[in-house]
C-alpha cells in the first residue's frame, strides 16, 4: 500500500517538474519574440498561441505536483492549532465533499470538451490558420486525472492519519522559504544565533536594554 | 488549544450566527439567499483548512448543480460541466495571468542571485550618517528585493539572517528591527511587477499595465513614509537606535586611494586629476586612477545623457512623448541602447555593464564609463547625444560641476534646427540636477566612492531591472507578460553575472515557479467557477440591491469595503481576498463612481496589512524562524503595529490625495 502511495506521488512530482520545465521555454520563447518583432521585424503569428498553451499547460500539469507537495494555499487561521486528527479528519470529509466532486466534473467535462475539439479538428482562431488547440484542450481532462489519483493518495494518508495519529511522511521537495540553504546562502550558522541570543540574555539581566555592550 | 484556535473559532462562530439570524425561514428562501448562504459557507469552509482551491471547485460545482436544477431539472448536468469546462479553459487562456509565472520565475531567479548581502551591506554604509540607519537600511532593501522578487517569505527570513542580528548587536530595540523587517518585507506585493496587481486586473478586469502604472508611487510613498517614521523614531529616542560607531562605519580604503588621500586630496575628483598629474609614484598605478575617475564621473554621464535625451525628447519637432526620456534612463545608466526597441533586448544584459567593474575588478573599469556612452551614441539616431556626450566626458576636467548645464546648453546649441526651444521647466531641472551634481561631487570622498561601488554592485543591478521592466510595461513598449519574460532573462543573466547561475539553482527556481504558479492559477480556477456558482444563484444582485438600499455615499461605502477588506486581511490570505470577494466589490464601484483602478490601488495598499496582522501575520512567523530566541512573538507584533498604523495614514493619504495614483496613469494614457 504505502509502495502505492509512493508511486503515486513520485508520478506526480515527475509528471509536475517535467512539465514544470515549459517555464523555461516559455521565457525564451516570448523574449524570442520580442527580439524577432522589434529588431528583425519578423513577428509570428503563433507566438500568442503558443505564449497561452505554454502558461495554461504548465499551471495546469502542474496541480497533481502542487497537490503532493501539499502546496496549494489553505486557510490557516485555525487548521495549524487542530490536533492532528482533527485535521485528518476534516481534510478526509472536504476530500469526499468538495474535491471528488469538483475534480471528478472537471476530467468528465474535460474530456467532452476535448473530443469535440478533436472531432471538428479545432484550430486557433486569434490569428487566420491558427495552430491546432485540439492538444490544449486535452491538457483539461489529463491534469483532472493526475489531480484525482493524487487526491485518492491524499484521501488514503488521511486514514493512515486517523489511524495512526501522525501524517505519514512525504517525499521532500524544493521549498519556498527553506531557511536552512537561506542560511548558507548569507553565511549565518546557528552558534551565530546563539552567539546573539547570549548577548541578549546578558544585556537583558543587565538591565540596559539599549546599552553597549 | 491555543489563542489563535479560539480566535478563529469566534470569527467562524460568529459567521454561522449571522447566517443563522439573517437568513428568512426557509419556506421564505430564494436562490438569491441560497448564494448568501454560500458565500458566507465558503468562509467558514476556508478556515477549515481545506485547500481553497478545491474547496471554491467543490462548492462552486454543487451549487452551480442547484441553480441549474431549480431551472430546468433536465439540463442540469449538461450545463454544470459546460460552466465548469469553460471556466476552467478562460483561465488557461488568460493573456492577463500570462505574466504570473514569468514574474514568479523572475523573483526566483533574482533572489537566487545571491544580491542581498550585498546590498545590505552597501545600502547600509552608505545610510551610515541618518539616525536608525540600519533600520532606513533595512527597508530601503527590503522594498529593493522584494520588488525584484515578490517573495516576501524569504525575503523577510533573509533580513531576519542578516540585518536582525546587526540591529540587535548595535543596541537597536527588538520591535523596531522587528518591524523594520517585517514591514519592509511586505512591500513587494505592493510595489510593481507585483503579482497581486495582475491578480487584482485579472480578477477586476482592469488593465495590468494602468495598475502599474499607478501602484508605482503610493508604493514609493510607503516605503517613504516607513523610513520616515524610523528617521523620527530614532532623532526623538535615540536609545531605540543608537547611532552606528566609528568602527562600524569603517571602510577599507584601497592602497592608492590611501596615498591619495593623504597627499593631495580626500575629495575623489580634485584627488585623482591630481594624482594623474604627477604620475611619479609607485604606489599609484594609472590604471587604477583611470578607471576609479571613470567610476567617479558615471553619476555624471548618466547626468548629462539624461538630460540630453529629454532634451531631444521634448524639443524633437514631431512631438514624440516627453516621458519617453524617462523610460531611456533605466537602460541608459546600463548602458543599453535607447532605442525602445534595443532597450528590452538589452535589457537582460543590465547586470553586465555594471559589475564587469565589480567582479573582475582590473582593467574593465576604465571602459565602463566611456564605452556604453559611445555605443549608444553610434547605435542611436540621436545626434544630440553623439554631440555632446564627448565633451561631457571631458569636461570635469576642469570642473567638473559646471559641466552638466555646459553639456546640456552644447546640445542645445549644436542640434537646434527647425527644433523647438526647450520649455523653461526643463532649464531649472538641469540647473537644480546640476546644483545636485556639485553637491554630490563636493562631498565625493574616497570613502563615498567605496560605498558608490559597492551600490554600483548591488543596488543599481536590480533597481535597473525593475526600472526596465516596469519603464516597458508602464511605456507600452512591451506587454506585462512580454516584459516579465525578458525580466525572468534578466534574472537568468544577472544570477550567471554573480556566479550563481549553475543547474540546481535553475531547476529549483522551475520546480517552484511551476508549484506556486499552480496555486494561483487553480485558486483562480475554483474561483472563477466558485463565483459564476454564485452569480447564477442571484448572490450577486442580492448584495448589490441590498447595498444600494442602504444608501451610503460614496466615501461611507469606500471605508466600509476598506474595513471588510481589512478585516478580512486577519484570518484571509491576500490571493483568497481578491479571488473571492473582488468579484463581489468591482461590480457596486460604478454605482458610486469608484474607479476601479483607483479601488484596485487602495486594496493593494490595504492588503499590505494584511501580512502583518496577527493571527496568520506570515511575516511574523518568518522571522521568528530565523530570530534568537529571546526575541518573543509579541515583540515582533508588537514592533509591528506602528508601521499598520503607517498603512493605514498611507491609505488615508491615498484616499486623500488620489493624484498619487492616478496621476502617471493619467499623464500616461490620458485617461
Amino acid at each position: 500500500m504505502q509502495k502505492l502511495l509512493l508511486f503515486v506521488d513520485k508520478l506526480s512530482t515527475w509528471v509536475g517538474q517535467a512539465f514544470a520545465w515549459l517555464i523555461l521555454l516559455l521565457t525564451l520563447q516570448v523574449s524570442w519574440e520580442v527580439f524577432a518583432r522589434y529588431v528583425l521585424s519578423d513577428p509570428h503569428a503563433w507566438a500568442f498561441d503558443a505564449m497561452v498553451m505554454l502558461y495554461g499547460t504548465v499551471f495546469m500539469m502542474a496541480g497533481a505536483y502542487t497537490l503532493a507537495k501539499n502546496g496549494h494555499v489553505r486557510g490557516d487561521v485555525l487548521y495549524g492549532y487542530f490536533p492532528v486528527r482533527v485535521q485528518a479528519g476534516l481534510d478526509l470529509a472536504l476530500y469526499i465533499l468538495f474535491f471528488i466532486p469538483g475534480v471528478v466534473a472537471l476530467v468528465w467535462a474535460g474530456y467532452t470538451y476535448a473530443s469535440e475539439s478533436w472531432a471538428i479538428n479545432e484550430h486557433s482562431n486569434i490569428t487566420a490558420d491558427g495552430p491546432p488547440i485540439y492538444p490544449f484542450k486535452t491538457v483539461i481532462p489529463v491534469a483532472g486525472v493526475f489531480l484525482l489519483l493524487q487526491g485518492g493518495v491524499e484521501i488514503v494518508r488521511c486514514i493512515q492519519c486517523l489511524r495512526e495519529g501522525a501524517w505519514p511522511s512525504r517525499e521532500a521537495d524544493v521549498e519556498e522559504v527553506d531557511v536552512e540553504k537561506l542560511k548558507e546562502m548569507v553565511h549565518v550558522r546557528d552558534e551565530d544565533i546563539a552567539t546573539l541570543d547570549a548577548e541578549l540574555g546578558t544585556r537583558g539581566a543587565g538591565g540596559t536594554p539599549a546599552g553597549r555592550p | 488549544m491555543k489563542r489563535q484556535a479560539w480566535f478563529g473559532l469566534s470569527i467562524m462562530a460568529l459567521v454561522v450566527v449571522l447566517v443563522f439570524v439573517l437568513m428568512p425561514s426557509p419556506s421564505q428562501m430564494t436562490n438569491g439567499h441560497l448564494g448568501l448562504l454560500m458565500l458566507a459557507l465558503i468562509v467558514v469552509a476556508i478556515m477549515l483548512g481545506f485547500p481553497t482551491a478545491f474547496t471554491l471547485m467543490g462548492m462552486g460545482v454543487i451549487f452551480a448543480w442547484f441553480a441549474y436544477y431549480s431551472r430546468d431539472p433536465s439540463l442540469a448536468n449538461r450545463q454544470t460541466l459546460d460552466l465548469m469546462v469553460q471556466r476552467t479553459y478562460a483561465v488557461m487562456s488568460n493573456e492577463v495571468l500570462i505574466s504570473i509565472p514569468l514574474f514568479v520565475f523572475m523573483g526566483y531567479l533574482v533572489e537566487r542571485a545571491n544580491l542581498i548581502e550585498k546590498l545590505f551591506k552597501s545600502l547600509h554604509l552608505a545610510t551610515a550618517r541618518v539616525p536608525g540607519s540600519l533600520a532606513v537600511a533595512t527597508v530601503i532593501t527590503c522594498a529593493v528585493f522584494a520588488t525584484a522578487t515578490g517573495i516576501v517569505g524569504a525575503v523577510v527570513t533573509l533580513m531576519g539572517l542578516l540585518a536582525l542580528p546587526a540591529m540587535l548587536r548595535a543596541g537597536y530595540s527588538t520591535q523596531l528591527a522587528a518591524g523594520a523587517i517585517t514591514a519592509g518585507g511586505c512591500l513587494g506585493i505592493l510595489i510593481p511587477p507585483s503579482v497581486l496587481l495582475i491578480v487584482y486586473g485579472a480578477t477586476a478586469g482592469v488593465s495590468v499595465v494602468q495598475l502599474y502604472a499607478g501602484a508605482f508611487f503610493p508604493g514609493i510613498m510607503l516605503a517613504a513614509l516607513y523610513v520616515g517614521f524610523i528617521i523620527l523614531a530614532a532623532k526623538i529616542r535615540p536609545s531605540l537606535a543608537p547611532p552606528l560607531s566609528i568602527a562600524d562605519r569603517y571602510i577599507d580604503l584601497p592602497r592608492f586611494a590611501q596615498a591619495v588621500s593623504a597627499t593631495i586630496s580626500h575629495k575623489v575628483i580634485p584627488g585623482l586629476l591630481g594624482a594623474l598629474r604627477s604620475r611619479n609614484s609607485p604606489e599609484l598605478p594609472r590604471g587604477d586612477l583611470l578607471r576609479h575617475l571613470g567610476i567617479a564621473l558615471l553619476p555624471l554621464l548618466a547626468a548629462v545623457l539624461l538630460m540630453g535625451l529629454i532634451h531631444r525628447g521634448i524639443t524633437a519637432p514631431e512631438q514624440v512623448d516627453a516621458t519617453q526620456g524617462l523610460v531611456e534612463m533605466g537602460s541608459e545608466a546600463q548602458g543599453a541602447g535607447n532605442e525602445p526597441g534595443r532597450e528590452l533586448a538589452a535589457q537582460g544584459e543590465l547586470a553586465e555593464p555594471k559589475d564587469e567593474g565589480e567582479l573582475k575588478e582590473p582593467p574593465a573599469d576604465g571602459e565602463l564609463a566611456e564605452p556604453p556612452v559611445e555605443g549608444k551614441a553610434s547605435q542611436s539616431p540621436a545626434a544630440a547625444a553623439k554631440a555632446d556626450a564627448p565633451p561631457a566626458g571631458e569636461a570635469p576636467a576642469g570642473q567638473p560641476a559646471a559641466a552638466a548645464p555646459a553639456a546640456a546648453a552644447e546640445n542645445a546649441a549644436g542640434v537646434d534646427g527647425e527644433r523647438r526651444p526647450a520649455p523653461t521647466g526643463y532649464w531649472i531641472a538641469v540647473a537644480l540636477l546640476a546644483a545636485v551634481l556639485a553637491a554630490f561631487y563636493a562631498v565625493f570622498t574616497f570613502t563615498r566612492l567605496e560605498i558608490f561601488k559597492m551600490l554600483l554592485a548591488s543596488f543599481f543591478p536590480l533597481a535597473m531591472l525593475i526600472l526596465a521592466v516596469l519603464g516597458s510595461i508602464v511605456f507600452g513598449l512591451a506587454t506585462p507578460s512580454e516584459a516579465a519574460a525578458m525580466g525572468s532573462l534578466g534574472g537568468l543573466l544577472l544570477a550567471a553575472a554573480y556566479g550563481r547561475l549553475k543547474f540546481p539553482m535553475v531547476r529549483e527556481s522551475v520546480f517552484l515557479t511551476a508549484k506556486t504558479s499552480a496555486m494561483v492559477c487553480w485558486l483562480f480556477v475554483g474561483s472563477s467557477i466558485f463565483s459564476a456558482a454564485f452569480a447564477l444563484l442571484g448572490g450577486q444582485e442580492l448584495i448589490n440591491q441590498w447595498v444600494l438600499s442602504l444608501e451610503m455615499t460614496p466615501l461611507q461605502f469606500m471605508i466600509l469595503s476598506q474595513i471588510i477588506i481589512f478585516l478580512l486581511g486577519w484570518p484571509l490570505e491576500w490571493t483568497e481576498i481578491i479571488v473571492i470577494f473582488m468579484p463581489i466589490f468591482v461590480p457596486l464601484l460604478p454605482h458610486f463612481g469608484i474607479d476601479p483602478l483607483f479601488f484596485g490601488l487602495l486594496v493593494a495598499l490595504n492588503l499590505q496589512t494584511a501580512f502583518l496582522s496577527p493571527p496568520v501575520a506570515m511575516a511574523a512567523f518568518y522571522l521568528k524562524g530565523v530570530s534568537p530566541p529571546h526575541v518573543t512573538l509579541n515583540q515582533i507584533f508588537g514592533g509591528m503595529l506602528p508601521f499598520m498604523g503607517i498603512q493605514v495614514v498611507a491609505l488615508v493619504l491615498l484616499y486623500l490625495f488620489p493624484a498619487i495614483g492616478l496621476w502617471l496613469p493619467n499623464v500616461l494614457y490620458g485617461r
